[in-house]
């Protein structure tokens, strides 16, 4: 069997992370500005102050121009699947494709009615009606981030499914494991409560804006106030559910954590340094320039202080007898296909554990079918599959980086923003205020890099130690990736240019007083400046 | 009988939550905790706009405008 043209795998692979990290430009404000939508129209039901309607309406204003470009962006994903990814549809569909009929049927659905009603039925409904409304688009919009998620984690821990050597496909098997996945529920959290993160600097960002500029100041403090409470807490949620994804990598993904940490040989628990900076070389599998903190990594990782955590090179030799059970399973399976004779049936599900590891072997072995290995060359190919079955370490290694220095910067800022906005001492920091505006973009990024220590961390798999990358993308030409490479890279950018503008002129103009409000009283203002 | 319906409808909505809690909480511990911590993320967001009211109320009864 020929093997899809690699450069058409890495083209596709390439097209498919531009879309995401596009789209996912999008996706965090929609998710975190709902819910912080619905926190301040349920501060105007409960106090009938106009002020907090005039929040509302303004950041709701916002998210609008957000959501159509994120809608726009989202949608030739769901198709991407099918036609550059089609391998891996046919053996992955069933269980891929459940949770996202459920997205587009349910939660999209759910979230593009309710959006309207929230939009244009203020002067139709009752305020507990609208505020109910408000909280259904929340919830909408965070139920289609689920189901997108789930999907995510079945490729990364497949529960609930099984392969079947009849169909030669993965089999849904269970409904209740796919949705309680483990992976799926932490990074769902990890995932929305990051969106939370990136509205609430978004909120701040302006509001320093304002308060800089002496605009709107009682509004700009209110809603600064706001989301300086809501991004704290959800900081330190993001970092929980971090942790425990860590850790369920530390149990599922052995690989994407050793890369993740630079980990080439076995961790001497409980010394073993978290290495804050370092150039990983992957040719020489080495680091060449480390700084670590001594007696970090052993708890931060496994949750205890003598669990070991397993290097690179050693998951290595220990994927040798997985490779070899693999060539076993995916040859008895090649003649069961022919024959449909039980005993190789019977062969293979006694190796089927190790199938992707002998479909990782098919790049090395003669006219890439392990069906041709002769027995003096199965060593060879096993030597040369074992590599394989690292990612990126230092793509690896340095996203997951960035997104903690990240994180632990937001935690930063959240803290001293509450701390100043409790204390009304916001204007006599106005480098602060500063710092707040332009770090309105680095949530989005944040978020951008914990994807690609995802995703990049997974590979050499689609579906993890069962279907390999380089045999899951379409058998298309390399011109017309280019094409199509080219032409989403143009529309994508200019999504984002329209995005960028909108936002900046609707910022800029300020919110719009949509009815009389006490805060017209400068007596209000002397809190601000207080 | 309004009175009685609205017990009744009260009650209802207690037992769905604590089958929610205990079928989810045991299941899927993560997804409830969403479920808690971003109710109570948006009351702290809440709470932090009607402090803000409060303090500038008491701010202009002390006369520091």
């Amino acid at each position: 069997m020929d093997l899809i043209n690699p450069t058409v795998v890495d083209l596709s692979r390439f097209q498919f992370a531009l879309t995401a990290l596009y789209h996912f430009m999008f996706v965090p404000l929609t998710l975190g500005l709902t819910f912080m939508l619905a926190a301040m129209e349920t501060v105007y039901v409960v106090t009938g102050k106009q002020v907090y309607k005039d929040m509302t309406l303004f950041w709701g204003k916002l998210f609008g121009i957000n959501f159509a470009l994120g809608v726009a962006t989202g949608l030739t994903m769901e198709f991407e699947f099918g036609t550059n990814w089609s391998m891996y549809s046919r053996f992955f569909g069933d269980m891929f494709g459940t949770p996202l009929a459920i997205e587009g049927l349910m939660a999209f659905f759910m979230e593009s009615t309710f959006i309207g009603l929230m939009f244009f039925g203020w002067d139709r409904l009752s305020k507990p009606g609208h505020l109910a409304v408000t909280y259904l688009v929340a919830l909408g919009s965070n139920l289609s981030a689920l189901w997108i998620l789930v999907a995510n984690a079945s490729m990364n821990m497949p529960n609930g499914a099984h392969f079947d050597p009849e169909t030669l496909r993965m089999t849904f098997d269970s409904f209740v494991g796919v949705v309680f996945n483990p992976d799926a529920q932490a990074k769902f959290v990890h995932t929305s409560v990051a969106g939370y993160v990136a509205a609430s600097l978004f909120v701040m960002g302006i509001s320093a804006f304002y308060l800089l500029r002496k605009q709107h100041r009682d509004f700009a403090a209110r809603s600064f106030r706001m989301a300086a409470l809501f991004g704290i807490f959800s900081t330190v949620a993001v970092i929980t559910l971090g942790d425990v994804l860590g850790r369920l990598d530390y149990e599922h993904q052995p690989t994407k954590i050793a890369a993740m940490e630079g980990l080439w040989h076995t961790s001497k628990p409980p010394y073993e340094p978290w290495i804050i900076a370092a150039l990983p070389n992957d040719a020489k599998q080495e680091s060449s320039f480390e700084i670590g903190v001594p007696f970090v990594l052993t708890p931060l990782i496994t949750h205890s202080f003598s669990m070991p955590i397993t290097g690179m090179i050693e998951l290595e030799d220990a994927a040798a007898p997985r490779i070899a059970s693999g060539i076993t399973a995916v040859s008895a399976l090649r003649r069961y296909e022919e024959n449909h004779q039980a005993a190789d049936l019977e062969e293979f599900r006694a190796h089927q554990d190790d199938m992707g590891y002998g479909l990782l072997a098919s790049r090395h072995a003669p006219g890439q079918d392990v069906t041709a290995i002769a027995p003096e060359q199965l060593q060879s190919v096993i030597e040369q599959t074992k590599p394989d079955i690292l990612p990126n370490v230092f793509v690896t290694f340095w996203s997951f980086r960035l997104m903690v220095f990240l994180g632990v910067f937001f935690f930063v800022l959240f803290a001293m923003a509450s701390y100043l906005s409790l204390k009304n001492q916001l204007e006599r920091n106005p480098l602060f205020l500063k710092l707040c505006m332009w770090s309105i973009p680095l949530p989005v990024l944040a978020t951008e890099f914990g994807w690609i220590t995802a995703e990049a961390g997974r590979q050499p798999w689609t579906v993890f130690d069962r279907l390999p990358t380089f045999m899951s993308a379409s058998t298309h030409s390399v011109s017309y990736m280019l094409f199509s490479l080219a032409g989403f890279t143009v529309l994508y950018s200019i999504f984002i240019a329209v995005e960028l503008y909108l936002m900046f002129k609707f910022a800029r103009l300020g919110p719009e007083a949509h009815g009389p409000h006490e805060d017209a009283d400068p007596a209000h203002l002397s809190v601000v400046a207080h | 009988m309004i009175t009685l319906l609205r017990f009744a409808g009260l009650g209802l909505a207690l037992v769905v939550a604590l089958l929610f809690a205990v079928f989810v909480g045991d299941q899927g511990p993560w997804y409830f905790a969403w479920v808690v911590g971003t109710v109570m993320i948006i009351l702290v967001a809440a709470a932090g706009g009607v402090l803000f009211d409060a303090q500038a109320e008491e701010a202009v009864s002390k006369g520091e405008f």
